[in-house]
């Protein structure tokens, strides 16, 4: 999978380092003092290393635990988000990490414990009141398990912290390390969709839309607590059809009372974030459309998002009581 | 197009004569052989002359394409055999500390090595990595041109611990590498691919330098028609950059809001057919 680990002189001894080097023992092992030193150079191509990524692991030394931004959320006022990892397996041309990082090499921070810490200061500034931790911001939250055993450290941490409640937003199938453990009152287990066209066009190296539902069938059975989100939702022509499909597919096979929560946002990125990722795919039918400005937020033109919204939203609560539903604002 | 560097000439003399580099002149104080879409510069040894070198190749492109690099030569190891050849993944300059990370994207059966860069020869060999003389100030300066990707560094290992420089001749250079020459074609495809994919995603529309040709567009104007030019070549591919009537529009910006109404009322389709290299 890595034919180069590049590992910081800070953690070269820890275990989890020595772990993750054992399982790639062709991996050439490249020490370095700072990971940015290979993660921030200004002239590298994000898209060509897409091609062939290699992991640099790391000590995450400060900012560990960051406030979400406004309107990321459900419903509660403490919303968190922290990770342990920087940039994904998968390829979505609509990745807002793709505007975001220069390079496309996957950053572990290996310090969990150091996260957790962060986690339990978090609490404490809480007054007992409920927070929520989302993990899947800057990554897919279980597509990396096999390498980072992120979830087999997390859910006993929080299985002791009835009170944190962490979401995991993913498209992976990798679900073993949640099959193998009781199920958490407070974790969320959320799954990323867009339609099949869409998924075929843009969602590259992601698990298709069926193996995610069976993933999702498995682990609701299980008895874990899942959430479905639909964000970004993306324009098509006949989006209606394509969006109808979807849910309809995904609503008559998953059990509607069990799910925790479902939400939805248009397709929406910080200016800077499109312009890097225009530059990268100059050539995508994603970024050729018609946007607009709003505020330095690059989003389709508020007419059809409000269309889209409108639609999906209707739809959606022909399966599910609103109460479930969250949508996700422009500014988050 | 590929740009190789070289320190010296017994170094170039195969890869000159595989590559039929026939195309000779002199630059400054510097040998240039080209054919097609590669040059190769011999730069003399040491990391300044390589850093001259390769700005010298970097500044004779008057393209806005940009080029693959690579600099080929003979290092020293301390137990790696002669004969063995490596890929950078780590070029570290002696003198200042400063490290560069070439990303390794190939799937080449070459190992990929740390080199040091020293500024005197090396005979102690302290550390286990290659010794140059010439990658950090090749690559210093040959990163400022092109995405690091597409500058790399290949050695042969000439000398180690057990068989020291000093037995190095010219045509034990030569011979070094000469029998590496397959593995520096491999490497010199893949990189050759990769950047003609890099400028083929960037290429501009071959219809933008007739608009520009037509009417004066500043240079806030000009940006906004190379956007709009983008946006023509995905979602208009068959069609040129034109529009009826737009001959008789009095200046660029009346053109630019013919040419943006007309893309904007397009509905694109992110399933749309776009060229196969497009991931
Ligand atoms: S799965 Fe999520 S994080 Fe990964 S590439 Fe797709 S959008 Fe980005």
């Amino acid at each position: 999978m890595f034919s180069i680990i590049y590992v910081e002189q800070q953690v070269a001894e820890h275990p989890r380092t020595q772990a993750i080097c054992a399982r790639f023992p062709k991996a050439a092992r490249v020490s370095c003092d700072r990971y940015g030193e290979i993660f921030n150079p200004n002239a590298q191509d994000f898209r060509l290393q897409k091609r062939r990524p290699s992991l640099i692991l790391a000590h995450k030394h400060h900012r560990r635990v960051l406030e979400a931004p406004h309107g990321y959320g459900l419903g509660g006022h403490r919303n968190y988000y922290f990770s342990h990892l920087l940039n994904c397996l998968y390829d979505c041309r609509y990745c807002f990490l793709q505007g975001m990082y220069r390079s496309a090499h996957y950053v572990l921070y290996v310090n969990y414990e150091d996260f957790g810490t962060d986690i339990d200061t978090t609490l404490a500034t809480a007054d007992n009141k409920p927070c929520w931790f989302f993990s899947g911001y800057d990554c897919d939250s279980l597509a990396m398990e096999p390498v980072s055993a992120f979830v087999q450290y997390f859910l006993p941490f929080f299985s002791r912290r009835p009170l944190a409640h962490i979401e995991l937003r993913t498209k992976s199938t990798q679900i073993r390390t949640l099959l193998k453990q009781t199920p958490l009152d407070n974790a969320v287990i959320a799954f990323s969709f867009t339609p099949e066209e869409v998924y075929r066009a843009l969602e590259h190296k992601v698990p298709t839309v069926e193996r995610r539902l069976q993933a999702m069938l498995q682990l609701q059975q299980a008895g874990w607590q899942l959430g479905l989100r639909f964000d970004p939702l993306i324009y098509q022509p006949d989006y209606q059809v394509q969006y109808r499909t979807l849910f309809r597919k995904l609503f008559s096979q998953l059990n509607s009372q069990q799910l925790h929560s479902v939400s939805l946002g248009t397709f929406r990125l910080p200016r800077g974030f499109f312009r890097n990722i225009v530059q990268l795919y100059p050539d995508e039918p994603l970024f050729a459309g018609t946007f607009s400005d709003t505020q330095g937020m690059i989003s389709y033109p508020q007419p059809l998002e409000q269309e889209m919204t409108e639609f999906c939203t209707r739809e959606i609560l022909q399966h599910i009581p609103e109460s479930l539903l969250y949508p996700c604002t422009l500014a988050s | 197009m590929i740009n190789l560097v070289v320190a010296l000439p017994a170094e170039a003399r195969p890869l000159i004569e595989f590559y039929r580099l026939t195309e000779k002149t002199t630059i400054g104080s510097f040998r240039v052989y080209r054919h097609q879409d590669m040059s190769l510069v011999i730069s003399g040894p040491g990391k300044i002359a390589a850093a001259a070198a390769t700005a010298l190749l970097a500044g004779n492109n008057t393209s806005a394409k940009q080029a693959a690099w690579l600099n080929v030569g003979v290092a020293g190891h301390a137990t790696y055999a002669i004969g063995k050849s490596l890929l950078a993944h780590r070029i570290t300059d002696q003198a200042t500390g400063q490290s560069w990370y070439p990303p390794q994207l190939f799937d080449l059966t070459t190992t990929t090595a740390c080199l040091l860069t020293v500024d005197a020869p090396e005979n102690s060999y302290h550390q286990e990595v290659a010794y140059d003389m010439e990658a950090s100030g090749f690559y210093a300066v040959a990163g400022r041109f092109s995405s690091h990707e597409l500058v790399q560094c290949f050695k042969v290992v000439s000398d180690n611990r057990e068989q020291s420089a000093a037995t190095l001749t010219a045509a034990s250079c030569s011979r070094l590498v000469t029998e590496k020459l397959d593995e520096i074609e491999q490497l010199v495809g893949a990189l050759l691919a990769m950047v003609q994919d890099y400028n083929s995603w960037h290429a501009p529309h071959a219809g933008l330098e007739q608009l520009a040709s037509h009417w004066h567009f500043t240079v806030s104007q000009q940006h906004q028609l190379a956007e709009l030019a983008r946006r023509w070549k995905v979602l208009m591919p068959q069609q040129p950059l034109w529009l009826e009537g737009l001959e008789k529009k009095r200046n660029a910006s009346a053109v630019l809001h013919c040419l943006r109404q007309q893309l904007d009322s397009l509905t694109p389709a992110v399933t749309q057919e776009t060229p196969a290299s497009r991931v």
